[in-house]
């Protein structure tokens, strides 16, 4: 290999101790694409890294390749809405498309590899797909040609593109403004190029509107979507808004920004645009506010870790100063005492948004206590759960906010340390955080003087490289210590004994998020919302089989009827509304029946499920309960840091005993079996991760047993589990041939204006023919 | 802080600030099983087997601190449950025999392969131990064995499986050939007497067994030679003066043999029942008329006995072989009473009556044609040498030159496991979890080492001793979930990344997956 120099250069520029190593490998990764060995040799030869921990942490985490990777990197996200919307056909089809042979990943000619992955956080997209930078949402297996002719357009137009992130171009006076959201999932439906269009006709037209990069909207389902706002009167939100449409939008609203200025051009333009082509209406993208929809969906939510959302420039400091902005780090800093901040914290009744409901003020209060004055504070971004997308998007669209709760959780806790710790599949979300410290530091604000006030707090961000079990707070430790992310037993808790042996406060994204608005409103503000037990707001993801799915937050005691049925909107015509998964991997599927159990972790946990962090995928009548249980364990079996024996052979053996049920080829005593295990690997298992392995099994054993059943007779009720059913073509065919055309395994023979017929040894239960038939004569039996 | 108390199943233990559960067990002699534990190595907590409860949560004793009045149980059901599931979780990715098959099928637990090996080496007199500590009269199931051991020889995969048989006769009639042969140690008088009834296989395999447990051992026979129906085979397969030789050793161990004793006549059950501490009746089936006289209830078969303790309906009266139901092959006859005597023993020294169950082990079941070779790496190519009729058995050469076919397929730690060890005392059952089976692997390293990856449990204690002993390039967990592995960095063998401390590792390592050749 010619260009080690590379490493050379990475070394001086990361470090050469242990803790350098993940950095280091994602430097080498972005270089060459992959870990080629002689680079890797030659980071031992020049870092305390040890050949051992090196290949060791290379092949835990899964953003590390060894092999060298196709042109373009195809992604196909394995999250949870993802996967009930079908993306294990779209993931199919994909392989099938690019000829990926068996047992590979890349085609022969290099020119595509497919990977999974475990979770983009994009779920009202889903099934979702990313090619290299692009994400592409509502993928399914017949688009799939359609989709990838559509990248290599999309990247042969790109290269001249701007970037999205620009500063901001507010002027400080009071103007109207076109509100575009920016965030991930907005991105992948192409809000940036509408940003893009808009800002130009703006330009163009020399008109006085501020054209705004704003945060999530959270009405994801409607992406992209802007909001008009004119001083002085209602705003307009258009939704499903294309690049295309944005100079009509433009005129329409601000027809003229002065009478004589420019008249004459303006009006030339018009005249313009009226004989080249007739004037894209965009009165149907239009809803007001008080628009049943946005009204519905919005209408419960209260915003307090998403306070401003769809309104703030995400980087506008000035502007995040203007609302009130780190006005409660400065109380902090200027006149509370840090017993104080923590008896707010704990008044405020504030428990961990991560999942397990901790109460935040007795951590933060033993690590208050513990003497020495080197001590950490990490924010956990590490949002592992598929399912769910809540901390990506307050990462990306309110960095400053949580900058702020955690340098509030720094004075209080005595640390000067603070470290973020983000999955890498989050780029945007590390993006805007660099770029927020940055201009936090550019300021003076953080480092030597916070607040340019008398106490010192540095900054860092780490980086995560693809692993569930780095969520759990030792694991996430031993990760940013350059190890693999293996849980170690608690006690001794993080709180006392974490990062380098010192003492460490791990919160959630979304604890340090509410953290600013406790200390601004008070504590008896955030208590006076939610239940006994429950304070305040949870911010959720809300997706899956839903009609307005999005990110919601809302207070704690909000049913899980009133978030499906009134602020989603119910599952789609025609469907039943069967369960809410909540809590991902670790939590459990609460059934329609129960749909009035209240959102606070006591009733959660009360009928089987957990809080979680927020994932909330809503499953309707066409998901087969055992197939839901199957894909947590696949996902716990590839997340397991194997480790401790229950989990990593436990969880497998679970998954073995679900596949046999999926393939209609388990007995009695094989459920018997599982549900033993299951208790057992919950019982045994060393870590949260091992320790809740089992509730997707247990909660859907204990409300959907008759399902299990049925699988046991070959039979699976929702019709999903391939093995177990028949597409047969029923006599409403038309003979259109649309079916064999499309049938990705032939398994279909023309048969022009007759009656077509599927031989079922060949199809693989893809659904394309069902899904495209105009006449809907497929059925699956 | 002082020293401080805690219970662990009611039983009080002091303790000193620092020490773990798992401490404070071993002090007061709980045997809490431990796979991945190595003081040096601090808790690795990878394999899960010492689980206790606390406050109704199941924790690793290896690395939870004890504190001031902890209140732990070790020996519940419960935990033993949890305890056992791990221990079949592990066994459930476990790709090894720990016996060998042949071992496995001998009735009387012969452990073959030790013994080809001894002669493969020209060790005889280990090899005579081998033989004579697990068979009675092994001169004669030399000759007549049904050797299910050698159905079962995976050398028989490959060509033809070792003359196990052969070999054994071999060893017994070089012993017999000494002047003074091979006699197994006896443990200390204890003072109890057994009366035999019977000199068939099933009375004095019985015997071999009570008189090396330190009973005094007498056998009674009404004809006037003992040997029971071993006196109806032909001499050309077993000539009188080897059964004799055999009768002989017993003899020298201390067993007397009374002739000419019918019972009913001189002496009754009764007598025997008050003149010994226990009564063996091993009568055979031709002594049917015999036992028909005496009170015990029988069945259609023969004597009943109870299926557990092999008592007959008279305290204290016990009854194996063909007296209790036809035996048709000599070893099993021999089977019947060793077990026999076992319960024997055991109603003696007032432990519950029960026959042994099988030694544990893990089993690969079949090998596909690749595994097979693998092992014939490591064994002689030659064919099965058929010794002539002439020869009278296999000479020095041969048999070593024969034992040498052996494939070496029981595993090298086997007897030496702290797995197999506790898999048998938590009665694990290796096939809960039974699926598909991973290849079976043999690293065979030049140096001598051999690593058996489907034997590696991922304690995770080689790795920890190579990290602490700096070696250059050690060992690491490759991947992650279910499909862990142990391996060298950068696709380096085993031994490489055992420059310094292999020894170590291998003695170190809780199961058979590295082992010295």
């Amino acid at each position: 290999m010619s260009d080690l120099a590379f490493i050379d250069e990475t070394v001086t520029r990361i470090g050469s101790g242990p803790e350098a190593l993940i950095p280091i490998l994602q430097a080498v990764q972005d270089h060459y694409g992959y870990l080629p060995q002689e680079a890797l040799r030659r980071v031992c030869e020049q870092t305390e890294i040890t050949p051992a921990a090196l290949e060791g942490v290379s092949t835990f985490y899964d953003m590390f390749r060894h092999k060298p990777v196709g042109e373009s990197v195809v992604r196909v996200c394995r999250g949870t809405a993802c996967h009930v919307s079908g993306a294990p056909r779209v993931e199919d089809a994909l392989r099938r498309h690019l000829h990926i042979p068996e047992g590979d990943d890349t085609d022969r000619e290099r020119k595509f590899t497919v990977e999974p992955v475990a979770c983009l956080g994009c779920c009202t997209l889903a099934p979702v797909v990313k090619i290299n930078e692009t994400t592409l949402g509502h993928a399914s297996a017949e688009n799939v040609p359609e989709m990838i002719e559509s990248y290599q357009e999309i990247r042969r137009s790109a290269s001249a593109a701007p970037s999205t992130e620009l500063a901001s171009d507010d002027d400080g006076q009071e103007k109207p403004t076109i509100h575009v959201g920016l965030g991930s999932c907005c991105i992948a439906k192409g809000s940036d190029q509408l940003f893009h269009v808009l800002r130009e006709a703006v330009q163009k037209a020399s008109i006085a509107v501020e054209v705004k990069r704003v945060g999530c909207v959270g009405i994801c389902h409607r992406t992209p979507m802007i909001e008009v706002v004119i001083p002085g009167k209602a705003s307009t939100y258009y939704a499903d808004l294309s690049a295309a449409e944005a100079p009509a939008l433009v005129r329409r609203h601000f027809p003229a920004p002065g009478i004589f200025h420019r008249a004459s051009r303006l009006w030339t333009r018009a005249l313009d645009s009226l004989l080249m082509e007739p004037e894209p209406s965009v009165e149907r993208n239009a809803m007001s506010p008080r628009d049943t929809e946005v009204h519905a969906f919005l209408g419960r939510q209260v915003h307090i870790a998403t306070e401003h959302f769809g309104t703030v420039d995400p980087l506008d400091l000035e502007e995040y100063l203007a609302r009130g902005g780190f006005s409660a780090l400065r109380r902090v800093l200027n006149e509370l005492q840090p017993e104080q901040v923590i008896d707010s914290i704990e008044k405020s009744g504030l428990r961990g948004r991560g999942g397990a409901g901790f109460p935040s003020a007795t951590k933060w209060r033993i690590v208050h206590q513990q003497p020495g004055d080197e001590k950490f504070v990490v924010c956990n971004g590490d949002e592992g759960d598929p399912g769910a997308f809540m901390d990506r998007m307050i990462l990306e669209s309110f960095p400053f906010r949580v900058i702020e709760g955690m340098a509030i959780a720094a004075v209080a806790t005595g640390a000067h340390e603070c470290i973020f710790y983000i999955r890498h599949e989050y780029p945007l979300a590390v993006k805007r955080i660099r770029a927020a410290l940055a201009l936090l530091e550019a300021r003076g604000w953080i480092g030597e003087k916070l607040l340019g006030l008398d106490y010192k707090l540095a900054f860092s961000i780490m980086e995560g490289a693809g692993a569930f079990v780095c969520g759990e707070e030792t694991a996430l430790i031993a990760s940013i210590e350059g190890r693999r992310g293996m849980p170690k037993l608690r006690p001794p808790f993080p709180a006392v004994a974490g990062l380098w042996g010192r003492p460490t406060l791990i919160n959630n994204v979304e604890t340090l998020a509410l953290v600013p608005w406790i200390i601004r409103n008070g504590a008896e503000k955030f208590a006076a919302i939610g239940t006994a037990k429950s304070k305040g707001t949870k911010v959720f993801a809300l997706a899956g089989h839903i009609r307005r799915g999005g990110l919601i937050e809302v207070p704690m005691g909000t049913t899980l009827r009133e978030i499906v049925e009134e602020i989603g909107g119910g599952v789609p015509e025609g469907r039943k509304f069967k369960a809410v998964q909540i809590g991902g991997p670790s939590g459990g599927c609460v059934p329609a029946r129960l749909a009035d159990t209240s959102v606070d972790y006591e009733s959660l946990g009360g009928v089987g499920a957990i809080m979680g962090s927020g994932g909330l995928v809503v499953l309707d009548n066409s998901t087969c309960m055992v197939d839901m249980a199957r894909y947590f364990l696949q996902f716990t079996q590839e997340q397991s840091c194997g480790k401790c024996t229950f989990c990593r052979v436990g969880t497998r053996r679970m998954l073995d005993i679900l596949e046999r049920l999926c393939a209609g080829k388990a007995e009695k005593k094989h459920l018997d079996e599982l549900e033993r295990l299951a208790i057992q690997v919950g019982a045994g298992s060393l870590c949260g991760l091992g320790k809740t392995a089992p509730n997707p099994v247990l909660t859907t054993l204990r409300y959907y047993r008759d399902e299990y059943e049925a699988h046991l007779h070959g039979h699976c009720p929702a019709g999903k589990c391939s093995a177990l059913i028949e597409y047969r073509v029923t006599a409403d065919c038309t003979g259109c041939t649309i079916c064999a055309q499309r049938c990705p395994v032939d398994a279909i023979p023309l048969t022009p204006y007759r009656k077509h017929h599927i031989n079922l040894d060949l199809c693989t239960r893809c659904d394309t023919c069902r899904q495209v038939c105009p006449a809907n004569a497929i059925e699956v039996l | 802080m002082n020293n401080f108390e805690i219970t662990i199943d009611g039983q009080p233990v002091t303790l000193q600030p620092g020490q773990t559960i798992l401490d404070a067990a071993r002090q007061i002699g709980i045997d809490i099983p431990t796979l991945c534990h190595l003081k040096e190595c601090g808790p690795l907590t990878t394999c899960l087997v010492c689980l206790v409860k606390i406050n109704g949560k199941l924790v690793p004793s290896c690395a939870t601190q004890a504190a001031p009045g902890m209140v732990v149980e070790s020996e519940s059901e419960e935990v033993h449950e949890a305890r056992r599931t791990a221990l079949e979780l592990l066994f459930s990715d476990h790709v090894g025999d720990c016996l060998s098959p042949c071992q496995r099928l001998c009735p009387l637990q012969l452990n073959i392969p030790a013994m080809l090996r001894q002669i493969e080496s020209g060790a005889m007199a280990e090899a005579v131990a081998t033989v004579r500590q697990a068979l009675p009269l092994p001169a004669v199931l030399g000759r007549l064995c049904n050797h299910p051991c050698e159905q079962g020889c995976r050398r028989g995969a490959a060509d033809d499986s070792a003359d196990i048989r052969g070999l054994e006769r071999f060893i017994a009639d070089h012993d017999l050939r000494l002047t003074a042969p091979y006699l197994a140690p006896c443990r200390a008088a204890t003072g109890k007497s057994v009366a035999i009834v019977g000199t068939g296989p099933a009375g004095l395999a019985a015997a071999y067994d009570l008189a090396r447990q330190g009973h005094s051992v007498t056998i009674f026979d009404r004809h006037d030679r003992a040997g029971g129906s071993l006196r109806a085979v032909a001499e050309s397969e077993l000539p009188g003066e080897v059964l004799e030789a055999e009768i002989t050793q017993l003899q020298r161990l201390g067993v007397e043999i009374l002739l000419n004793v019918e019972l009913g006549t001189r002496i009754t059950l009764d007598t025997l029942k008050s003149d010994y501490d226990s009564v063996l009746l091993a009568v055979g089936d031709n002594g049917k008329a015999e036992t028909e006289k005496l009170a015990v209830t029988l069945t259609v078969a023969g004597i009943k006995t109870d299926a557990i303790t092999a008592q007959t309906s008279l305290p204290g009266v016990f009854a194996a072989g063909a007296a209790v139901k036809p035996v048709k092959q000599l070893v099993r006859a021999m089977t019947e009473g060793r077990g026999a005597a076992e319960c024997v023993h055991r109603f003696l020294m007032s432990e519950p009556v029960r026959r042994s169950g099988k030694p544990f082990s893990s089993v690969m079941g079949k090998l596909d044609a690749a595994e097979v070779q693998l092992f014939l790496q490591t064994s002689s190519d030659k064919p099965r040498h058929v010794p002539c009729d002439a020869c009278a058995g296999f000479n020095n050469g041969e048999a070593s030159s024969e034992a040498a076919r052996c494939l070496h397929c029981d595993c090298r730690s086997a007897g030496n496991c702290a797995f197999q060890h506790y898999a048998q005392v938590y009665d694990a059952d290796p096939t809960r979890f039974r699926s598909a089976r991973a290849p079976f692997e043999q690293q065979l390293q030049p140096g001598g080492v051999i690593f058996e990856p489907g034997k590696c449990i991922l304690c995770g204690i080689c790795v920890k001793l190579t990290e602490m002993a700096g070696e250059p390039l050690g060992l690491t967990f490759i991947g992650r979930g279910f499909d862990v592995r142990i391996a060298a960095p950068f696709d380096h063998t085993i031994e490489e990344g055992l420059q310094k401390i292999a020894a170590q590792c291998v003695k170190h390592c809780p199961t058979g997956a590295l082992s010295m050749k």
